[in-house]
């Protein structure tokens, strides 16, 4: 052989070897909005939050994107005892804990004492789980594991309390071997697997958050298990994340990218102006923006808007009149032109709200007209505002308000631009039905609001129609119709009781259903309880006016394709880098 | 002159104190506390408690008080509420290098525009220059912040790209000392010219105007006269005995503007997406977190106590007829 010859391959030979330190990093660019309040799962309850944790911890289940229900992550199986109470579930056993190594400059296995992996165990669901519970976590989150057996007596303790062990003890989570995790129930919940997707339940590494405490959140610090490692948080400016090499690759969701450069703009004009300067590959539209982008031609392909996860609406005093009468309420209900409204002042394509779940919530009946036709248009299926509008004249002259004479209604809502441009736009549709009556709009500051609306405030000082929204905490109707208007477990802002002497019967009715629906495991039945008890909420009691379901307005680079989940899966996303060089130059 | 700063120095004590207690009730006062809603839900009591318990709230008022203020004297602010992890001290080290060199930086520009743009309309009385720089000054302070930023993002960012949308050009991982920023870097002076630009604008409109009513005054006055009358060249005139004295109203404002300005503007710094400490100022109480809110406002009035005294040091060498004795 030649001198020449050797030398090209030693040249070939020694590419090969660079090659693939020399192939660039996909590197998405995304902003936050803010600095996410924690990293830690016992303690998220913000969506920034909850995002950066499930791209860095799995859970012991997924939620299908589309209808949601609970798919295999950590777990690959699970079986429920046929009462409902116990729920086992059978773990994978090659996931393991990582860190990043900055010295390295690579993500590593998290060594334990002897050198060596610690794989993701049931023992660390277990300690998850009782962490978030623990009352010296101060969980803002655990009041969802109370469904599990002796969590709510273990958070509500005294942790001097002598007995305090024995209730930790006692808590129905229980690691059975290495791999397999058992939770008794306080009673059956068709909703235990959403449950067990959230990041309160999470498995949490106990040696890491016993070593650093409250800091074991931070970079040098951190142990995680999920599609990406945490590389750096600079507080208040940006975060790095890099792909988790060790992740199996059934658990890594098909997306390309190496490494995610997170930055933490919140005004959002900001963001949108670093989007078209190439700065972000994705980012949220203005308001003010939102004609432009739908008019712009290039724009105008990168938006997408999808359905969110939220409603929002406007809630009634049920017990302060002349809201007393559901014939008022009604009419106030169905004099919402809910299309008008988004067409000409929200703007982001929301969806006319005639119930109080969204579309995508286990159990919800949205858009479906056999419930509060006349908050639909009639391409929905439903009345369309012109006959709502005369029909609710008609229940308010009934009801002895004849053009609103007589009536006198305070709305209240929070101080926002944005929520005052709705209240305004609401005020002057009811002005227009009965133009008689006086609508006053009051403001008041967040807290000070939320503060004034708890069922303790005296009825003089809250106002008739207060203005509220909800976003899931988990992706089941128990969150929606029970935890928020069930009259007497639920927080029920509206007032609303079996005693009241038009809706008590209704009340008192929507009150076991909620319940049932809960407590039972058959899909089907659960389907037919909530649709009950929404059409009894929004149809009969009319305890709250649905006004819209959110969406989510997004921009997108063309080179970005994502796919869509409530909390964003980046390792789904794929990034094409050549077409962005192209693209910026 | 030493016994006066001695006396001042003395005196801030018990006016920290007070500042203090007063922030804390105030801070409490607010109605709703940080732990009742978690977004729109209300909290279960449980949680409430435990969470409260955890911060000690549980604690009577005066026990709470004293905890905090005796913590504070050992530099300890306590923990933040909102953000776990971090600790008020945390929080502040953090933003504090930043808010300040952006401050820093607008604030001499202020200057170097309004000192100069109020003297030559002071000098060009109702003439077309003092007309225009009377303008320029009028339109400065009326354009707020929140419309000049993303104006000029728009123009010198979108447009003739010749700065970065947003964001600073170092974190506080890369300050010297945990304080200085790298000001050989490009990228630093590239990043801080605009928002730099916005902050110090409404500053230099009103230190122009200012500068202009005083040196007005100080112009018509005897000794200015003398100094002509001796034959003096007007530029010296005007620099060297004029505009010196002329300081006086400039450099009062000054001291409560520099503490303001160095500890951080909500506005500025959330259209440039800077990691500054203004945002504070108003999220801490939005929140209810009662330490960050508390370590805010100290860490602002110990500034302002501060610069009032330097202030007030600075009459005597602006005007040599003040003395301290």
């Amino acid at each position: 052989m030649k001198w020449s010859k050797i030398a090209v391959l030693a040249i070939v030979g020694l590419s090969l070897m660079v090659w693939p330190a020399l192939a660039a990093k996909v590197v998405l660019n995304r902003n936050l909005g803010t600095e996410p309040p924690t990293a830690d799962p016992a303690l998220a309850e913000d969506t920034t939050s909850v995002e950066i944790i499930e791209n860095m911890f799995l859970a012991l289940v997924d939620m299908d994107e589309v209808d949601m229900h609970p798919i295999p992550e950590l777990a690959t199986s699970w079986d429920v005892s046929p009462d409902g109470l116990t729920w086992t579930f059978h773990m994978r056993n090659d996931v393991f804990w990582v860190k990043y190594d900055p010295k390295k400059g690579e993500v590593v296995y998290d060594l334990d004492a002897d050198g060596k992996p610690r794989p993701v165990t049931a023992y660390d669901v277990e300690y998850g789980v009782k962490r978030t519970l623990d009352p010296n976590t101060g969980s803002n989150y655990a009041y969802v594991l109370y469904i599990i057996k002796g969590g709510e007596a273990l958070n509500t303790a005294d942790p001097g309390a002598p007995n305090f062990q024995e209730l930790i003890d006692g808590v129905g989570v229980k690691a059975l071997d290495a791999y397999t995790v058992q939770f008794t129930l306080e009673a059956p919940a068709g909703y235990f697997g959403q449950i067990a997707s959230m990041w309160v339940a999470r498995p949490q590494p106990k040696w890491a958050i016993d070593a650093y405490g409250d800091a074991w959140i931070e970079p040098e610090n951190i142990v995680t298990n999920g599609p990406y490692a945490m590389k750096t948080w600079v507080h208040n400016d940006h975060m790095v994340f890099v792909k988790n090499p060790y992740i199996p690759a059934e658990l890594w969701g098909g997306g390309n990218i190496d490494e995610v450069y997170a930055v933490m703009v919140v005004e959002a004009s900001t963001e949108f102006a670093m989007y078209l300067n190439n700065e972000l590959d994705t980012s949220g539209v203005p308001l003010p923006e939102m004609d432009r982008v739908k008019t712009d031609p290039v724009l105008s392909k990168e938006l997408v808007i999808r359905p969110y996860p939220c409603t929002y609406y406007y809630g009634f005093i049920v017990t302060k009149p002349p809201m007393d009468k559901v014939a008022v309420r009604k009419a106030l209900s169905m004099t919402i032109d809910r299309k008008t409204l988004i067409d000409q002042v929200t703007k982001g394509g929301q969806l006319p709200a005639n119930t109080f779940a969204p579309g995508m919530i286990f159990g919800n009946a949205a858009l479906d007209p056999r419930i509060a036709p006349w908050a639909l248009p009639e391409e929905l299926g439903g009345w369309g505002y012109d006959r709502a509008v005369t029909e609710a004249q008609q229940l308010m002259a009934q009801a002895g308000y004849p053009d609103g004479a007589g009536l006198e209604i305070v709305l209240m809502h929070n101080v926002s631009e944005g929520h005052a441009r709705i209240a305004q736009a609401i005020q002057a549709m009811w002005a227009k039905a009965f133009p008689k009556a006086k609508f006053i709009i009051e403001t008041q500051e967040w807290k000070v609001y939320l503060q004034t609306l708890v069922k303790t405030t005296p009825v003089e000082n809250v106002p008739h129609v207060y203005r509220l929204g909800w976003c899931q905490d988990y992706p089941d109707e128990n969150n929606w119709v029970h935890e928020v208007f069930n009259p007497t477990v639920g927080e029920n802002k509206t007032r609303m009781s079996a005693d009241d002497p038009e809706v008590g019967a209704a009340v008192a009715k929507f009150d076991e259903l909620t319940r049932r629906a809960g407590r039972e495991s058959d899909p089907e039945v659960r389907k037919q309880l909530y649709f009950e008890a929404e059409r009894l909420l929004v149809d009969e009691i009319v305890a709250i006016a649905p006004i819209y379901y959110y969406t989510q307005v997004v921009l997108n680079k063309p080179w970005l394709q994502r796919r869509w989940h409530d909390t964003p899966h980046w390792d789904t996303w794929i990034l094409d880098a050549a077409a962005k060089k192209k693209a910026t130059g | 002159m030493v016994q006066y700063i001695v006396r001042r120095l003395l005196w801030t004590i018990p006016v920290l104190l007070a500042i203090m207690t007063a922030t804390f009730i105030l801070a409490h006062a607010i109605p709703g506390g940080p732990f009742d809603f978690r977004g729109e839900k209300q909290l279960p009591e449980s949680i409430r408690k435990n969470l409260e318990r955890k911060y000690q709230l549980d604690k009577p008022v005066y026990v709470q008080l004293g905890k905090w203020i005796w913590d504070a004297l050992r530099l300890d602010l306590g923990p933040s509420y909102t953000t776990r992890a971090q600790t008020v001290n945390d929080i502040l080290k953090r933003t504090f290098p930043i808010s300040f060199q952006l401050g820093l930086l607008a604030l001499l520009l202020a200057l170097c525009i309004g000192i100069p743009m109020g003297t030559i309309a002071a000098v060009k009385q109702n003439t077309v220059v003092d007309y225009g720089a009377t303008f320029v000054a009028i339109l400065g302070v009326s354009i707020p912040n929140m419309v000049l930023g993303p104006l000029l993002i728009w123009i010198f960012a979108l447009k003739l790209g010749w700065f970065p949308a947003a964001r600073w050009g170092t974190d506080y991982t890369q300050l010297h000392l945990g304080f200085f920023p790298p000001i050989t870097s490009a990228k630093f002076w590239l990043h801080a010219i605009l928002p730099a630009f916005t902050l110090g604008t409404a500053y230099s409109a009103s230190i122009a105007r200012l500068t202009r009513a005083s040196l007005l005054q100080v112009i018509r006055e005897d000794y200015i006269r003398t100094a002509y009358a001796k034959g003096l060249h007007s530029r010296r005139v005007i620099i060297l005995h004029g505009l010196r004295n002329s300081l006086i109203p400039v450099a009062t404002v000054l001291g409560p503007m520099f503490a303001a300005v160095v500890t951080g503007s909500m506005v500025v710094e959330q259209i440039f997406g800077i990691p500054g400490m203004g945002k504070y100022f108003v999220t801490s109480v939005t929140n209810r977190d009662y330490p960050l809110v508390m370590g805010a406002t100290l860490m602002y009035s110990l500034l302002l106590v501060f610069a009032n005294l330097l202030v007030d040091i600075s009459y005597a060498w602006l005007d040599p007829r003040i003395r301290y004795d």
